[in-house]
Formats: C-alpha cells, structure tokens, sequence
C-alpha cells in the first residue's frame, strides 16, 4: 500500500541543515548526539527590554559558499540560510541540474518569511518617510522568496511554491514536494523549511501570546516534557532534503539516505492556538500516515517529536501518541531537538525531517536534554538519558502548528 | 481516478462582493478602479487602487471575532462562507475530517503586522497584541475557516507571490484527487492596501499613472505603464464528483489539472523569453491530457506593465503555435486589478463562470494595439461563447508560475 496507482516510490539524496548547534549537516548531527545546548543569550537584536533574552541562532557560517555579495544584500536572512542550507543538500545529491532543471522543483516553507528585513524597513517608513522605503521591501519580505531564490541560485524550474502552516510549515513543504514526485510532476524536489525570526517584533508578540519561555538561564530555557517547562524558546535555521523519485535516484547511482514513505496532515478546527483536547487533531494526522504505509503503529522504531517545552503541547502531544500507539507507547523512543536548537519555527519540520532521516542513516537517536523533573503527563521515554544506538526501519516526525495545523511525516530505512 | 468538480464559488472583490455582483460588472466592463481611500495617501502623484467598497467584517464573521482579526482574514472568512452557501454545504453534516481548508496569500496579515509594529515601536515590546502571533501569520486566515466551519481535513496555506492563488486551488485539488479530502475549501486572499507596502511597491516602479484612475489598468494595450494593487478574496469548492453526486450538488465546472514552474531566472523580473510560463502551461496540458487547441478561453495574468503582457503573450505564441490566434485572452485585472496573492483564485473562479455561463469578459481600456501584442484579448465588450476549457495563468515576483485549467461541466 506504500505504492502510488502510478507505483512512483520517493527517496532522500541530500541533506543540509542550519540550526543552532551547528552551521552545517555534520557539525549539527555530532553536536545533537553530544547533546550540546545550542540555546543562549541572544546577539542578534537588543533583547534588553524583552521578556525573553534567550535564543537558538546560528553560528557565524560563510554565505559566499552558495551566495555572492549583491545577492547577500538582496535577500532576508531566512532566505540566506534556506539557500546555503538547500546548497548544502544538492552538493551531497549530486544531481546534473543544468540538463534536467525543468523537471526538479523547490518548496521551502516559513512561518512568517522576512519578519526582519519588514522590521526594519518600518523603522526606515516611520521616521524617514514613505519615499525611502526600499523597492526591494516586499520582495525580500514574501515567504515564498526562500524557493523563489533558491531555484535562481541553482535553475530549479519545476514545481515552486511555499507552503505555511505556522510550525508545521516545512513539515508540510515536505509533504507537498513528495506528493509532487508521486504524480509525476518533478523527478526530484528541494524541500524544507527556513526561518529568521529571532527579531525584536517575533520575541515580543510570541512572549505576549504567552507562548514562550521567560526563563532566561539559557541552560534551562528549553526543557521539554520537563515538568518545570514554561514555553519554548525561540530559535532560527533552516532544514532542506533533495527528494527524488526512487527510479531516478537508483538509475544514476545516487546514494539513497532514507524513503519518505507517507504524510498525514490534519486540521484541529479547534484554536487559534490552544492544541485541540487530548491532541486529537495531532493524534489523526499520525494516524493518516500510518494507514497511508500500510503499517502498524508498532512498526514505528523512533518518533522525533514536536515538544516545543510549552506546559500544553508536550502535554497534548504525549497524549496522542498514547492514542496512536496504545501500549507500545511505552516501547518507543520519543526526543525533542528543539531541547538543544529552540522552536525554529517554519524551519522546525524541515530541519527534524533531516534529524529524522539522519538518525535513519546512523541508526542512532539524539536525546532531549535539560530533562531532569519528571512531568507526570509526560511519561514516555523521552531518551533523556543521552544518544542510543537504536535499530530503526520506521522513523516519524510530527510538526504541529498555531492555528492547529498538525504533520506527520514517516520516514523509512532505504532498503531497495 | 477519482474527478473534481467546483460546487461553488464565494467572491469579495473591487467590483461586488459577492460572486453576482461581481460577474454583472466584469460582463459589462465596469471598472472597479479609484483613487485610494484607506489611507492618506496624498505624498504620491496617483495614488490609485482598486478597493473592495462596503465591506463590513462585522456583518459576516462574529462581531468579536470581526474586532480581532485582519482585514485579510475577513476576506478570506466571508467568501469561504458564500462558498459553502453557494455549495449547499454544511460541514456539520459531513465527514468533517473529509473536508479540508487550502488558501494561499502573498503576504498574510498585512494591517495587524504594521499596526502592531508601531506599537512596539512607540509603546515598547510588552504593549504587543497578545493576539499578534495567532493573526500575523500567512496561514491564520486558513485556520480561521477551519473553526469557523468545523472542516478538519488537510490545512495549511500556499504563498507564490502573484501566483499564489492558482498554485493553492490546483494544490487542493490534487489532495481531492489522491483521496486525502472529498471537499477542499480552496482559493486566495489579500488585503495589501497598508502605507508601507504602497510606498514598497511605488519605490519598485511598477505601479500605473493615470489621470483617470477607471483607465490606469490597461494590458496588452501599447500604452499600459504599470500595474494597480487590488484586494479581496476568491474561493473554490472543489469536491470529488461522486461525493457531489450523491448529495445531488450543482457542478458549475470540471477541474481539469494545473501546472507550476520557476523561472529561475530573477527575483522581480519574469524571464523576456517567457520559458517559465510556458512550461506551467504545458504542464498542465499534458496532465489534462489536452492540446492546446482545445482551450477556448485564457484568462490572462495580464497584469498591464510592460514586461509582463508582452512576455505572457510570447508564452502563449509559443505553446499554443498556431492556436494562439483562435484562442480568446481576457485580462480581467483591467477591472479588478491586481489583487496578489488572491488574483489567481479569483481568475480562476471566473474562468468556472465562463464556462458555465458560456459568456467570456472583456479586457477593458484596450485602444491601442501593441505589435508585440498581436493576439485576441476580447477588447472592451464581453462575448457570448461556448467556452468548453479554460485557463488561467498566473505569474509572481520570485519567478513563480502557474496555470489552471477547468472545462464545461459534462456528465460523461
């Protein structure tokens, strides 16, 4: 049942990733297995009269690898880490972009695009006046600019768009792209999830909202599942897989990381942004995936959870996994990343799919650090105890988004 | 393969806000262009745009939630309730999980971020809305539709820029099509007519000048200089046939495929040679398995700068050969303008109405032919014809490209 009517399989054949603990693909996986903090005080804006003073950034990364000095000007910072992540993925797949570009497509979700180039051209608008506004304002600011910009970067001329659902947008960019290779409309797609919102505006309405943490020991900010968590912490990056239909990837040799095997996304219909009661909503849409596999809930080895460190999400989101797995709830792992790189918020999807399939590929998992207070709703196995190897065939990874969108995305060890 | 057909249609555009009103100006070639009223607008030498005029968020959505939300949204929210209407469709009495809600936006929740902005700036970061998060972001309106309606299927937002509206209605359709909803409450919504994004837009150089603001929208004509922001909202229901069937449904029009593409080429400019259009149109040909010679109707991007209509009509030289010259082109943006992230789904609401009405709309303030324009933009007056498929292009900033097809609703 994994097969589509057109029997088209989609595989993974590249990896970039830009978080916080680390600029890059490999530095960010050896730093989740060390379990290193990526959270700390925030640099990039004046947080001084801000509820919340810690983040998630990047670290200092070079953006002439994938970007030249006009297009660095040109674009919003979620932009650059969307191309230099997405660059990072395409040097790994190896695929011959000048001969087959028309037929290989982008899709890079964000929550909320160039809060910070918007940001400051309001500053330019108010005291400046209307005739300074820069022409490139709304360019650099719509979220599709990520995918738009990255296939100009590298001549993707097939299928483009953006996808947003708040948290769960690169979850569902991932999801779309790999509905797209299922009915033939692109041989390989770019697919992720970018975001730069660790600006002044983004802080204070998502610490107004009550959302985030105002624990300002970077050391325990982020603490999901932890009875003592408080909200999460906001975080930047980007996370971009080259997806690619099966056939194409095995005929050109293509080293083949992971299979994306199917993706179930739901509606709460309930909040704005209260998950929806018991995660039902979050509940159905691991359900979807799972029957659209064909497989069992207890097939499942691994699940990479959404856990943001709100008292309410790690909560809800225990209890639907309850609901999907019954017993065996118990049995299976569940880590948060954002315990160590913040909630990257339209990023978050697509960088925990690369987690996911990276964990695939080295048959390990990360741990969810900063967990020492057992929650007694959250009463899984978090891996608090540090990185296992584990022997995965089915891996999960959830996304659930403000506005109550929820993603699940299942993911496969790669076995001809 | 299971089919999709649209069971109805809700609008709140420049020219009616509702779908009647609105097809009776675009038949008789009213413009619904004016002089900008929602902001001092007096810094610009023409200040023109295409407002939605009446429009009382209040006597549509819940008066508390009207208070609260964007402007954006409350488009978003009363054309997706004339949709269901129109459909005779309750959600209540579905498969709610079956019924799913995908709007796209170019930029989402513009007056709550600008508003909210110059509060942090003048009041200081803890005077921020509480309700800034959950109404700023580019899917709020979608999620507000989905607890409006009870509908829990598939639900997130496209953005494509100017081509946002097709990319999401043909996105809907393919979940109808692979079996992930019966019903998809689909289409695209704007409301961009805010102080800085003017002043953005007006620093690009792309807006038009005119004396009269009712002839400042011109495509394909050789004196069109630019094109004018619009705003409003344009949903679709697109329900799977069999599903429209059994509860005896009226069907305005078959979906028959669509078809996206990048230029890859610059992040404002389209590509002079037009390659990226004219491949999200052969894409979707080929996946409705269609020549061109079969599509009666283009409703064109025909956005009135320079570049574009001449760009688009290349594209059209060279996928259709010679059929371009049989095909009728209309740029109904000479009326309501260019309404972003919406414009793609209102297009493609009125190419469904085409086809089911049998009647094609104008461009209207088309006197002077361009030679690089040489095709049949129906010039003026609206045509009686059986228009059997339709298109609709769409092109955005970032080099985005869709094209959407419908055809004639035929029980076969």
């Amino acid at each position: 049942m994994t097969g589509t009517p057109e029997g088209r399989r989609v595989v993974v054949t590249g990896i970039g990733i830009l978080s916080a603990v680390g600029a890059g693909r490999d530095e960010t996986w050896k730093n989740l297995l060390a379990g290193m903090n990526g959270i700390d005080h925030t640099t990039h804006v004046d947080t001084s009269d801000l509820p919340s003073r810690v983040s998630g950034e990047v670290p200092e990364f070079d953006l002439s690898t994938y970007i030249d000095r006009k297009g660095v000007r040109r674009m919003d910072r979620f932009t650059h880490l969307a191309v230099c992540a997405a660059g990072e993925a395409l040097d790994q797949a190896k695929l011959d972009l000048a001969a087959e570009g028309d037929h290989i497509g982008c899709m890079i979700g964000s929550g909320i695009g160039g809060i910070g180039t918007l940001e400051a051209e309001f500053d330019v608008f108010f005291h400046k006046g209307p005739n300074r506004v820069s022409p490139l304002l709304v360019p650099m600011f719509i979220p599709d600019m990520a995918a738009g910009q990255t296939s100009i970067r590298f001549g993707l001329r097939g299928p483009n768009y953006n996808t947003v659902s708040a948290c769960a947008s690169g979850a569902d960019a991932i999801g779309t792209a790999f509905e797209v290779i299922r009915r033939g409309d692109a041989i390989a797609m770019v697919a992720g999830g970018s975001e730069a919102c660790v600006t002044r505006m983004s802080i204070a309405a998502f610490a107004n909202s009550q959302a985030l943490s105002t624990n300002n020991d970077p050391n325990t900010a982020s603490r999901p599942f932890d009875a003592n968590r408080d909200g999460f912490v906001i975080g930047e990056g980007a996370g971009i897989l080259v997806l690619e239909d099966r056939e194409h990837a095995e005929a050109r040799g293509a080293q083949i990381f992971a299979e994306v095997v199917s993706y179930g996304q739901s509606a709460d219909a309930f909040h704005v942004t209260a998950p929806s009661e018991n995660g039902e909503g979050a509940a159905r849409a691991m359900n979807i995936a799972i029957a659209k596999a064909g497989i069992n809930a207890s097939d499942i080895d691994y699940v990479n959870a959404h856990g943001t460190s709100t008292p309410l999400n790690d909560k809800f989101e225990t209890m639907s996994i309850k609901t999907v797995f019954g017993e065996g709830a118990y049995a299976v792992p569940v880590s948060s990343s954002k315990s160590m790189i913040g909630h990257t918020l339209g990023a978050a999807g697509g960088i925990e799919s690369a987690i996911t399939v990276l964990s695939i590929v080295n048959q390990k998992i990360h741990g969810t650090i900063h967990l020492e207070t057992p929650d007694p709703n959250c009463d899984l196995d978090y891996v608090s105890d540090g990185p296992r190897d584990l022997d995965i065939k089915y891996a999960m990874s959830n996304s659930l988004g403000f506005g109550g969108h929820n993603s699940s995305l299942l993911f496969s060890r790669y076995e001809g | 393969m299971r089919r999709v057909v649209v069971t109805g249609l809700g609008l709140i555009t420049p020219v009616g806000n509702d779908v009647s009103s609105t097809w009776d100006s675009l038949i008789a070639g009213r413009s619904g262009l004016g002089l900008v009223s929602r902001f001092d607008a007096s810094a610009y030498d023409h200040p023109i745009a295409a407002e939605v005029k009446g429009f009382n968020p209040a006597e549509v959505v819940d008066p508390k939630i009207a208070r609260r939300i964007d402007l954006s949204s409350a488009f978003a929210l009363a054309a997706s309730h004339q949709a269901l209407t129109d459909a005779r469709l309750d959600v209540s009495t579905e498969d709610a999980s079956r019924v799913g809600v995908l709007l796209g936006t170019g930029m989402g929740s513009a007056h709550q971020i600008v508003e909210q902005q110059r509060i942090l700036d003048e009041k200081g970061p803890r005077r921020v809305s509480p309700f800034m998060v959950s109404h700023m972001l580019p899917d709020t309106a979608t999620g507000l539709v989905a607890i409006a309606t009870g509908a829990r299927g598939p639900n997130f937002a496209v953005t494509a820029a100017c081509a946002t509206g097709g990319a999401a209605t043909g996105e809907a359709a393919e979940m109808v099509v692979r079996g992930d909803a019966d019903v998809m409450i689909a289409g695209g919504y704007e409301a961009p007519l805010q102080p800085i994004y003017y002043a953005g837009f007006n620093a690009m150089k792309a807006l038009a000048e005119h004396e009269d603001p009712a002839k400042a929208v011109r495509p394909f004509d050789a004196t069109r200089n630019g094109f004018i922001l619009g705003e409003g909202a344009g949903v679709l229901i697109l329900e799977e046939l069999e599903h429209a069937k059994a509860r005896g449904a009226r069907i305005y029009a078959e979906w028959r495929a669509a078809g996206t593409s990048n230029d890859a080429y610059d992040m404002v400019a389209a590509a002079e040679d037009g390659h990226g259009i004219a491949q999200a149109m052969r894409l979707a040909l080929k996946r409705a398995d269609l020549k061109p010679e079969a599509v009666n109707y283009i409703n064109a991007h025909g956005t009135s700068t320079p570049l574009n209509d001449r760009v688009e009509t290349r594209a059209i030289h060279e996928v259709f050969g010679e059929a371009a010259d049989d095909v009728m082109i209309s740029s109904t943006k000479s009326m309501h303008a260019h309404m972003m992230g919406a414009a793609g789904a209102v297009e493609a609401a009125i190419c469904v109405l085409t086809c089911h009405h049998g009647i094609v709309p104008p461009t209207i303030n088309y006197e002077h032919p361009d030679p690089d324009c040489d095709l049949d933009y129906v010039p003026n007056e609206a045509r009686q014809a059986d228009v059997r498929v339709a298109m609709s292009t769409s092109v955005g900033l970032g080099g985005h490209n869709s094209a959407i097809i419908f055809s004639k609703w035929e029980d076969a």
